[in-house]
């Protein structure tokens, strides 16, 4: 009786073993195509692959990068020399000379990392949209007209890409486990992608890259946050008969990407 | 990595020196016709040798320049207008018809043209002084 009663317990028990195990099997059984893929060779992802390992190679030493949007607020003034140039045109001095900065914006995505373990970086790129005052430094008069003249008359509003790469120091600033200051250094770059007037083209001053020394300061709120203030001095990279130097400050925010997406 | 390096930074180069390469001249042209047409402009000053003669409110000569590169003036003379350059001076040729229906042409060089003031310059037949216009547009 007491045996009657032990096999079907038993016969259940192999029942379910034999199930599990025939489940287990099933899963490791490969379908035809995924026999073939795991024998294929993908030349495209080893090159993805390839291409990766020989990218990162050189950037070894740059860890800990962190991925933040950024918008700031531009105020910008340009002071232009013209040198003298002899030119068919003018412009009335007080219509054209503004001796104030202006306001402009711009937008971007930049990476905060860390060199060698050790030095503290910024990689920027950003679309500037800059609205600048203008500052003559020369005038000229036709009498008898009674206004002053300048001959030649830059662009106030252009659009630009901009990349940056600036050497962030910590600054030893109150409890730097909770907020960090930084000063910031290094140069960047302006590429001129609107359109140049002809009134700035005449002057042979419608040269498109412009180069910054950039500084600054920055407000570090646990990597959540960065409130930043940049001051950027730019000139064109080619000389142009009339010498244009743009002052900017761009004062903005960045947002750690990953908070919010 | 290196041959990306170069490459990429010869493509910046280049972008970065060859970023304008329209031609001057004929910007220059282009303003200035930019600069005086639909626009009338009024004689303010004459000036021939060391005599200056001013016309500021007074009843003086206009002459308008349209795009269509038509004009007419206050002497009721109208046609044509073109611009030229010549040696680096920018040459305003004018063809007019007068009343009678004769032919009247004569050329002036402009001198300095902006959006609100334009000199322009002559020499007359059998003369050696030059002659300056001053105009302002209305």
């Amino acid at each position: 009786m007491r045996t009657l009663k032990l096999i079907p317990t038993n016969f259940i028990l192999i029942q379910i073993i034999l199930f599990f195990l025939n489940s287990t099997l099933n899963a490791q059984v490969l379908s035809k195509k995924e026999k073939d893929k795991l024998y294929l060779i993908h030349p495209g992802q080893e090159r993805i692959r390839k291409i990766k390992r020989t990218l990162s190679r050189p950037f070894v030493n740059f860890v800990g990068n962190e991925l933040y949007l950024m918008s700031s607020l531009d105020l910008s003034k340009q002071n232009i020399n013209d040198n003298g140039i002899s030119s068919p045109f003018n412009y009335i001095y007080n219509s054209v000379n503004s001796n104030t900065f202006k306001a402009g914006y711009s937008a971007g995505f930049r990476v905060d990392g860390i060199y060698k373990q050790k030095h503290s970086y910024s990689l920027i790129f950003a679309l500037n949209r800059i609205t600048t005052g203008n500052k003559y430094l020369n005038k000229y008069s036709a009498a008898p007209f009674l206004e002053d003249f300048t001959h030649f008359k830059a662009d106030n509003q252009f659009t630009t890409i901009n990349v940056a790469m600036h050497y962030r120091k910590l600054l030893p600033i109150n409890d730097m486990n909770k907020f960090k200051f930084y000063a910031i250094a290094g140069p960047s770059l302006d590429f001129k992608i609107s359109n140049t007037s002809n009134d700035n083209l005449v002057a042979g001053s419608g040269k498109r890259a412009l180069i910054n020394a950039d500084f600054g300061a920055e407000f570090d709120n646990n990597g959540y946050y960065i409130i930043f203030i940049h001051y950027k001095l730019g000139e064109n990279i080619k000389y142009s008969s009339a010498q244009v130097v743009l002052n900017r400050f761009e004062i903005g925010m960045t947002i750690k990407a990953s908070d919010l997406f | 990595m290196k041959k990306i390096l170069i490459i990429l930074s010869t493509i910046m180069i280049i972008i970065i020196f060859n970023s304008c390469n329209k031609d001057i001249a004929n910007t220059k042209l282009d303003l200035i016709q930019n600069m005086i047409v639909n626009k009338t402009w009024y004689l303010d000053y004459s000036i021939i040798g060391n005599k200056t003669q001013s016309y500021v409110g007074q009843s003086t000569y206009f002459i308008t320049y349209l795009r269509n590169r038509t004009t007419k003036d206050s002497d009721g003379l109208s046609g044509i207008f073109s611009i030229v350059e010549n040696n680096g001076k920018f040459i305003l040729i004018v063809n007019t018809k007068t009343f009678n229906g004769n032919n009247l042409s004569y050329s002036n060089t402009i001198e300095s043209v902006g959006d609100m003031k334009m000199i322009q310059s002559y020499i007359s037949t059998g003369k050696t002084e030059k002659t300056m216009l001053y105009f302002t547009s209305k």
